[in-house]
């Protein structure tokens, strides 16, 4: 939100900026900083890609395949739970021990690679007997390598055919380049999500693949909110021959306040999992799956913002019908016309701005581009047909 | 207009309202996964490929095996082809363990001779055995038209076969104890007692047995019923029965059964017989063959038998065997076992069969397709394999739920405070729609714990959490087009009928998205992402719903209402109007 605070974008603005946010009124030139978007995200995917073939995915159980055992470390050590691997015939110079904490208890946590069904049973009686605690407190999971390969090999494919049918959805409501826009940026959010996990080297466990899950259904979700927008506002300027930037900028300006808030509705209650649910109560289970929530959710509201919408303006400029406009696009006071002027009522805000423009300019200090700039279509010129005579329903 | 958003309104509340108390008067709640409750999770999966019938039945097989001893709420669910049991509340992994054993395979043994339980018999209104035959065609009908009922028939069978096993059956302390034990077994694990006062069999009176000796067959007898006499005598055990049987469980009332020896098995209808070793397999069928169907007076079965030495031939040298009594089959009888349970019993009444085999007897409906599904599956037998088993602690599981309550409930608080702050008098909408959402969500979750047997576990309390996110987001995408209309100029009874009718075109394309990958996230995949998966999709059709029956209503209402006259209620500021604006700035 840098943008906001450059004082030559916003000439004809006297509240500050977040009343200007609150009140809808923010004109700020997003395609103009598309590169800086770019730019960071593509540097995040290649930390992503390097880290991914330097170190990898630290794969949970669940996906490789093996013995995992927990029971409370308060009357074992670790030494001894190596011992009583070693007397079940369990490799115990390969076995993972870690401490982890859950709820302010210590728990001992063991991972091996597969054994059988009696050893399992055997080293759960040793452990529950070596640590004082009765069996039930002692939780174990196996799972065969073939089986945790099975479940990514079907969590891939889940995804593949997600895609698949959310982009033609998409094409079938919109259009194929808002499909390809979006499933780029969902792409997008969720390498980095991956690339959080790989730099980290934190446990990929099925929670976290929801978690991934999820947060291809929000980014989606939010970018169809703004896909939904420049839809409308093509059709709205479809008659006044503007550049595709200019829609674009329009459009995310008008959903900027609405993106914002449901960021924000969508981050609390995921940071309330992290910090409350994961940090003070230390449910572990909470604390993989929202770490991966959060990160997600971060990235899927910046990418409608900053990957799909560009990309989509990338690809609209290069379609027949926009390739004549490309124009420099509207900037300063200029989009703040067409942004309050894309909305419904546009002769009384148009009128508004007009004498706000021409009352705002001679104050001097804030006389940008947009005079040397091309002017573009007053918003009664943007309008493609009059406005329609009130319809009378009953009431 | 505003008669139909009233009716609406309140129509939507008393639905809320109304499914929430009916569940809460009835006691229905969600039941609680394994993740949050501690327990035992085993996936199965079958070497090979499986056809779904199959593996459908051990489904099945497995859910009766799991009701026998009594665990609650278990969620044994079939997901694609694997299989997912779910015991909550069991610890001891072993018994888990055993309780998934069912293979599919089924055998087809001669009956020696079987011991009928006078209790069990009156009480069972199930089987089948006695009165049951098979035959080849039209000579069915007339000697099964009776069709007897089980205790005479089953009696007489006994009787007429072995002379000494009425009055073992009646006289005789020991043996008949046994049996009553065994009808026992069926309501509960706790046969241990009943099992050891029968194991000392030295006064069971000698019964004509062909292959073993008085002691050790009324011995086999109790350890077919309940495998806790392998501490009593584990000799006779031994000598009588398969010695896996001894061994393999302890409090289950289940038994293992070894198809190469004699044993003794129990019936469907509670009688317990003698079998021989098994001689052919459920491989003689023809793979989903097997039909039930209406023959002469009632229900019954058919089914085809392979062509060859596979099929007809040792199905033939079965049937000839007991056709004619012989030695190795002296009650004419053929048992037809799946999991170490005599599905069924009946007597042979041809020598040989060509193409098909009919079993009638006195079926129900419901038996008879029992059976033929028993024989379907065993026709292509399936091996299931554990491929994970996840213990879960009680209390890690009670910690992950509190946690996940208490940091919902602060994360909506957070979300609630959010929005008053942003929307003003308008909040009021969000809290009455989230509760009103909250209700139908509670009541949905119950009432599928309850009649569909699923449950709710910590991806889908996860799930639920986020779906908080995309419900607030519609009111968001609503009040922000609202407050775009107003602030063009728009009355506000005017703003929220248009607002809501592009907002709720915004709504619904989204939402659509979010069902799309519920479904495919749902039919593609295995475990906890399915719950996920779930309680999003349910959430999110409830958003779409509630949007259209709550919020539009709501609000349409409130914008005519003097609550909400004053643009400051929405937060825009009273001076919000255009010219007033630019006259501040511009003095």
């Amino acid at each position: 939100m840098t943008a906001v605070t450059s004082p030559i974008e916003m000439p004809v603005s006297r509240r500050r900026v977040w009343g200007r946010l609150y009140h809808g009124e923010t004109s700020i030139d997003f395609m103009g900083r598309k590169r800086w978007g770019l730019g960071v995200s593509a540097a995040l995917i290649v930390i992503t890609l390097v880290s991914l073939v330097a170190q990898g995915l630290n794969l949970g159980l669940d996906f490789k395949g093996g013995v995992q055992w927990e029971v409370p470390a308060a009357n074992i050590s670790r030494q001894q739970a190596r011992d009583i691997l070693t007397a079940n015939g369990v490799n115990a110079v390969d076995a993972k021990i870690v401490t982890v904490s859950a709820s302010g208890v210590d728990r001992l946590r063991i991972q091996v690679g597969e054994q059988t069904q009696e050893v399992s049973k055997k080293v759960i009686d040793a452990l529950g007997a070596a640590a004082k605690v009765p069996i039930a407190e002692v939780s174990s999971n196996s799972v065969t390598s073939s089986w945790g390969s099975e479940i990514t090999k079907s969590a891939i494919r889940a995804l593949v055919v997600f895609i698949i049918l959310v982009a033609l959805f998409i094409a079938w409501r919109f259009e194929w380049r808002m499909a390809l826009s979006a499933i780029a940026a969902m792409v997008h959010d969720v390498l980095i999500s991956v690339g959080v996990y790989s730099v980290l080297q934190l446990d990929v466990t099925p929670a976290t693949v929801i978690a991934f899950l999820t947060i291809l259904g929000f980014s989606l979700y939010d970018t169809i909110v703004v896909f939904d927008k420049v839809d409308e506002n093509t059709a709205r300027f479809s008659g006044a021959r503007l550049p595709y930037d200019d829609v674009i900028n329009v459009s995310m300006n008008q959903v900027l306040m609405r993106s914002l808030n449901t960021s924000i509705a969508a981050v609390l209650p995921v940071l309330s999992l992290l910090v409350v649910g994961a940090g003070l109560l230390g449910a572990i289970a909470l604390r993989e799956f929202s770490l991966a929530l959060f990160v997600g959710l971060i990235t899927g509201s910046y990418s409608s913002i900053f990957i799909a919408s560009p990309l989509l303006a990338t690809l609209k400029s290069r379609s027949p019908k926009y390739v004549n406009l490309r124009a420099p696009h509207a900037t300063g006071a200029d989009l703040e016309r067409l942004v309050l002027g894309g909305s419904p009522t546009a002769k009384r805000e148009s009128a508004r701005v007009r004498a706000t423009a021409s009352s705002a300019r001679p104050e001097g200090d804030t006389t940008p581009s947009s005079a040397t700039v091309r002017t573009p279509p007053t918003a009664d010129a943007l309008l493609s047909h009059p406005p329609r005579p009130r319809k009378k329903t009953r009431r | 207009m505003r008669r139909k958003l009233i009716t609406s309104l309140v129509s939507i509340a008393l639905l809320a309202v109304g499914l929430l108390s009916i569940n809460l008067a009835l006691g229905y709640r969600p039941a609680l996964g394994l993740d949050l409750r501690g327990g035992i999770s085993v996936t199965l999966k079958p070497v090979g490929t499986a056809s779904t019938a199959s593996l459908n039945l051990a489904v099945e097989r497995i859910r009766e095996r799991v009701d026998s001893v009594g665990v609650g709420e278990p969620e044994i669910v079939r997901q694609q082809d694997a299989i997912v049991v779910n015991l909550p509340g069991v610890n001891d992994q072993e018994k888990a363990l055993d309780l998934v054993k069912v293979s599919g395979k089924v055998y087809l043994r001669p009956v020696l001779q079987c011991i009928n339980a006078p209790s069990a018999a009156t009480s069972s209104s199930s089987t089948v055995a006695g009165s049951a035959t098979s035959t080849v065609g039209s000579t069915v009908a007339g000697s099964t038209a009776g069709g007897s009922t089980v205790t005479n028939s089953s009696t007489s069978v006994a009787a007429s076969v072995t002379g000494s096993t009425v009055t073992v059956g009646t006289g005789s302390p020991g043996p008949s104890r046994v049996v009553n034990g065994a009808a026992s077994t069926d309501n509960g694990p706790a046969l241990s007692g009943t099992a050891t006062t029968s194991a000392p069999p030295t006064t069971a009176p000698p019964t004509t047995l062909p292959a073993s000796t008085s002691d050790a067959s009324s011995t086999t007898v109790a350890s077919g019923l309940s495998t806790t006499v392998a501490s009593g005598s584990p000799t006779t055990v031994a000598g009588g029965s398969s010695p896996t049987a001894a061994g393999a469980t302890t409090t289950v009332p289940i038994l293992v059964s070894d198809p190469t020896k004699t044993e003794y098995l129990r019936t469907r209808g509670g009688e317990v017989c003698q079998v021989g070793r098994s001689e052919g397999t459920g491989e003689v069928f023809e793979k989903d063959s097997a039909r039930a169907r209406i023959l002469g007076a009632g229900w019954g079965v058919t089914v085809n038998l392979k062509t060859g030495r596979a099929g007809e031939g040792v199905w033939n040298a079965l049937a000839t065997q007991c056709y004619n009594a012989s030695a190795a089959c002296p009650t004419r009888r053929l048992a037809i076992q799946l999991d170490a349970e005599i599905q069924s019993a009946p007597s042979v009444n041809a020598p040989t069969f060509t193409g098909s085999v009919e079993i009638t007897g006195s079926f129900t409906r419901k038996q008879a397709e029992n059976l033929a599904q028993v024989l379907n599956s065993g026709a292509l037998p399936i091996t299931l394999q554990n491929v994970a088993v996840e213990q879960v602690s009680a209390t890690l599981g009670k910690d992950s739920l509190r946690a996940a309550v208490i940091s919902g409930a602060i994360g909506v608080a957070l979300v609630l405070l959010f929005m008053m702050l942003y929307y003003r008098r308008l909040a009021l909408v969000v809290i009455v729609g989230l509760c009103i959402s909250g209700a139908l969500v509670y009541s949905v979750t119950a009432l599928i714990s309850r009649f569909y047997n699923g449950v709710l576990s910590l991806s889908g309390v996860a799930g639920l959490i986020v779906s908080i996110g995309v419900t607030i987001d519609s009111y968001v995408v609503f009040f922000e087009r609202l407050k775009d209309e107003v602030r063009g100029g728009r009355s506000l009874r005017n703003s929220a009928q248009r607002g809501f009718k592009s907002a709720f075109r915004t709504i619904l394309v989204a939402d659509a998205v979010s069902l799309i990958g519920a479904a495919v996230l749902w039919y593609l995949s295995v475990g906890a992402v399915r719950g996920f998966a779930f309680y999003l999709g349910l959430s999110t059709v409830m958003d779409v719903f509630v949007a259209y029956f709550f919020t539009r209503p709501a609000v349409l209402l409130l914008a005519r209402s003097r609550f909400m006259s004053g643009k400051h209620v929405l937060g825009l500021d009273s001076a919000g109007d255009g010219a007033a604006r630019v006259a501040g700035a511009t003095s």
